[in-house]
């Protein structure tokens, strides 16, 4: 290696280095993911078209409560206000101004979520609700017709224990909700609907499960919230918190929860009306995103420290979360391609294309290393027979190409529509993106085949599926992704890496392996001299 | 292991790579080599030999007329103008009328077919769209035909700085299917630079003594025109400015030595085929013309010959 090769590698080197111990040791961000089940970052994002009035949007907001702790809010919106009112022991967003065109809205928040269980008191006396709490959530109101005749007939009906016992009459209310009503995604969601029916959708059936426990005589409300996912949007769902002995207690007759909320699920608000609305507005939309940090939360403080500006600055956790969810992919491929260097200049074996293993783990990061393989294979396989058929018909080769794309799009469909039979779904997600790739792949392998044999095109695809098998446990682990997500300045250190690698003149494994028989027959001539 | 490697001075893929091709062969005099047809005219104003261009298509269009053109011709070879590794070479006789390559017969839509593949960039190094190009079929010399079945063996000689500093024949067999690349089974004979006689031979990195196809003894076997060889493949390489290139010379039963093609990343197998490393033979160039920002060293053609086969001479013990 060049004298001027090893101190630019070196100090690239140095400097990743450098970046990456001030942070780990001075700032104490640590190395690996010390909390498995950290904090989540949710965001929400509206969309709004409005016709020049002056309007406003507003949309529920989380508060510290019970078993979460919301922080480090944030809310970026053009052109409007943002402001946040307390109503009814809400907290309500509120963006206000002239709405012309599309406007998007976006909050952010951290929330550290655990499981909170309210269990219903086992003995009396249960003291009656203040007269405040009754006015409220006790009586009929939009949406909770707790007085109308078909509610009244329905409880006579299940003869209810004494008014006195109210955890046994919740129970049984519960358990009818639970158990006589059907949830049917299309049906109603209008509590008397439900009750008429049988049958209702979520929301429904939460209705109807409030309206009921009122007309009973125990105070009750919806409450707005969203159960959390790993690897896919959050769900906005709706449940029903019923007053006894002082304390909301939570249950839903279609998550199937009682007294306790699942980890994971978090309250937007209570209210009887959506967790988003708008005024002034010609259309509008919202959405839920999610991920899930590994790291706990006086950690996130430190690295997004104040004092500590540069850093601060550089840290991507301070991104929205539909952008750290593409770069958290992106940083990773700085250490596929390391891999690639290595296999190609260190070992010296044969990939098709350079970068064709690194994409085909990218491709594969969405399902384990063995059913990715299947289906790469499938496809190459179902992509060459394709190739193989037209061959025939002596097309050029830019349709020709497009028609192995065309199968391939089909053997995409059907992998799909197996998928959502076989209740598989995870074999389509993420399975867009390497349909160029493979159809690229194929037409390699093919005119390898035909030009330097079926044995030399198989081997070459060996190799690059043994590459990007080695690059496909690094794309898929929480561990590196964490890592490159925090230190991005790693990056620096894999170009030191690369310019380390870059400037090898030395034998590679292959020169070794294919001189080998010199070698030998040198040191066997030697010694006959 | 790697020890004795260095000790036998064998270029490795990644020092050639930096130290060779990067450093002697600018990038923008790569197309010179890349583009046979490019290759043929440097060399044809040059007044080095080369084989007869009949035909030549970089359209689908003139594609259709290619044939016609080749009325007259008996034997043929169509290939890409920017093909790799001997890809896409379709070697044709024309009797009667009919085409055949070989024992397959070729019709006229089999060659047309073929002709297309290749200016859609089939074959070509990129992918990019390529030009069929016919050449007149190269008959092997007597003295080399009894070694092998079919096929014509070509004479791979390494120019570095306008040294010749090794050399090999590669000479196609049954198994390479009628090519001369070394990985696809065709032999390579190392070629002693001073005296041009066979010194060794291996096949699929083994050592052989005789033809696989004919059984006829390889190892001894004295070039012939040995001396116009060299000269043919310097005189090329100097054409091209390139500071590391590969010639391959046909020594052809009428023309006698001409250029086939000229590589700018000359493989590293004729080291096995010479039982010797590179190394040593380029340390020693660079030691008698000095450093590449140095003060030139003006030697004639013939001089630069007899410099590289003083060079191998002296190193070969």
């Amino acid at each position: 290696m060049h004298r001027t090769v090893f101190v630019a590698g070196a100090l690239f080197v140095a400097l990743g280095l450098g970046l990456f111990s001030t942070k780990t040791l001075q700032y104490g961000i640590p190395v690996a993911p010390t909390e498995n089940l950290g904090p989540w970052q949710v965001e929400l994002r509206i969309s709004a078209r409005g016709d020049g009035a002056r309007g406003s949007v507003r949309a529920l907001l989380p508060s510290t409560e019970g078993g979460q702790i919301i922080f480090d809010e944030r809310s970026s919106s053009d052109r409007l206000q943002f402001s946040i009112r307390e109503r009814g022991g809400n907290r309500i967003g509120v963006w206000t101004g002239w709405l012309q065109d599309v406007h998007e809205v976006v909050y952010q928040f951290r929330v550290q979520s655990h499981a909170v269980t309210t269990p219903l008191p086992s003995q009396g006396p249960y003291p009656e609700a203040p007269k405040q709490l009754r006015s409220v959530w006790g009586q009929p109101s939009p949406g909770i017709p707790s007085d109308a005749p078909p509610v009244k007939e329905l409880l006579d009906s299940l003869r209810l224990p004494t008014a006195a016992d109210q955890p046994a009459r919740i129970r049984t209310i519960y358990s009818f909700v639970s158990h006589e009503i059907a949830t049917v995604r299309s049906a109603s969601s209008d509590a008397l609907l439900t009750l008429a029916r049988r049958e209702g959708n979520g929301e429904g059936k939460e209705r109807l499960l409030v309206t009921l426990l009122r007309a009973a005589g125990i105070p009750a409300r919806l409450a707005h919230g969203l159960g959390l996912r790993e690897s896919t949007a959050p769900d906005e769902l709706l449940w029903a918190e019923a007053w006894v002995a002082e304390a909301w207690v939570p249950m839903s007759a279609v998550h199937d929860f009682f007294e306790t909320t699942p980890d994971d699920y978090i309250v937007l608000g209570r209210s009887n009306v959506p967790v988003v609305e708008a005024t002034g507005v010609s259309a509008i939309g919202h959405r839920f995103q999610s991920l899930r940090e590994h790291l706990r939360p006086d950690e996130i403080a430190n690295l997004l420290a104040p004092d500590n500006r540069l850093f601060a600055w550089l840290s991507l956790y301070r991104l929205p979360v539909t952008w750290q969810s593409v770069l958290r992919v992106l940083l990773l491929m700085p250490l596929g391609a390391l891999i690639v260097a290595v296999f190609r200049n260190l070992v010296g074996i044969k990939t098709y294309g350079t970068f064709m293993p690194v994409l085909i783990a990218l491709a594969l990061r969405g399902f384990p290393l063995h059913l990715g393989l299947a289906l790469v294979a499938a496809v190459i396989a179902l992509g060459y027979f394709a190739r193989f058929s037209l061959e025939r018909l002596r097309l050029l080769m830019v349709p020709r190409l497009s028609i192995v794309l065309c199968f391939v799009v089909l053997a995409v469909m059907l992998f799909a529509l197996t998928g959502q039979d076989t209740g598989v779904a995870t074999l389509f997600a993420g399975a867009l993106l390497p349909i160029v790739i493979l159809t690229m792949l194929i037409e390699r392998v093919y005119i390898t085949t035909s030009e330097e044999g079926f044995r030399e095109a198989i081997l070459r695809a060996f190799w690059s599926v043994l590459v990007a098998s080695a690059i496909h446990p690094i794309f898929r682990s929480a561990h590196a992704e964490y890592l490159m997500f925090s230190f991005p300045e790693l990056v620096i250190v894999v170009i030191g890496l690369l310019i380390w690698l870059g400037g090898y003149m030395g034998y590679r494994v292959a020169d070794l392996i294919r001189f080998r028989e010199l070698v030998a027959g040198e040191t066997a001539g030697g010694a006959v001299r | 292991m790697i020890a004795a490697l260095r000790r036998l001075g064998v270029l490795g893929i990644n020092r050639r790579n930096a130290d060779y091709t990067l450093a002697w062969n600018e990038r923008r005099l790569y197309p010179l080599v890349d583009d046979k047809l490019t290759t043929k005219r440097l060399c044809q104003e040059a007044g080095i030999p080369v084989p007869k261009l009949l035909a030549v298509a970089e359209t689908h269009l003139t594609s259709r007329r290619l044939l016609d053109q080749l009325a007259e011709e008996t034997a043929f070879v169509l290939k890409p103008a920017r093909g790799a590794m001997g890809n896409g070479i379709l070697v044709l006789e024309q009797r009667e009328g009919r085409l055949w390559r070989g024992a397959r017969p070729y019709a006229r839509e089999d060659f047309e077919y073929h002709a297309a593949g290749i200016i859609s960039g089939l074959y070509s190094l990129a992918g990019h769209s390529d030009a069929s190009m016919v050449e007149e079929r190269l008959e092997t010399h007597p003295s080399l035909a009894p070694l092998r079945d079919d096929g014509v063996p070509d004479i791979r000689v390494i120019v570095y700085r306008g040294i010749p500093v090794m050399c090999m024949m590669r000479m196609p067999t049954r198994l390479s299917d009628g090519r001369a690349n070394l990985h696809q089974g065709a032999v390579g004979v190392g070629i002693d630079l001073v005296s041009g006689r066979a010194i060794h031979a291996m096949l699929r990195g083994h050592r052989i003594e005789k033809s696989p196809d004919t059984g006829q003894p390889i190892v001894g076997l004295l070039l012939p025109e040995f001396d116009v060889v060299l000269h043919t493949a310097v005189a090329a390489a100097d054409q091209t400015g390139l500071g590391y290139v590969g010639a391959d010379v046909v020594l052809d039963a009428r023309l006698g030595p001409v250029i086939l093609e000229l590589n700018a990343r000359p493989g590293l197998a004729i080291q096995l085929a010479n039982r010797a490393g590179l190394l040593p033979r380029l340390d020693a160039v660079d030691a008698r013309l000095g450093p590449k920002d140095g003060p030139p060293v003006e030697l004639t053609l013939e001089e630069r010959i007899a410099l590289g086969r003083s060079v191998a001479a002296r190193l070969s013990r």
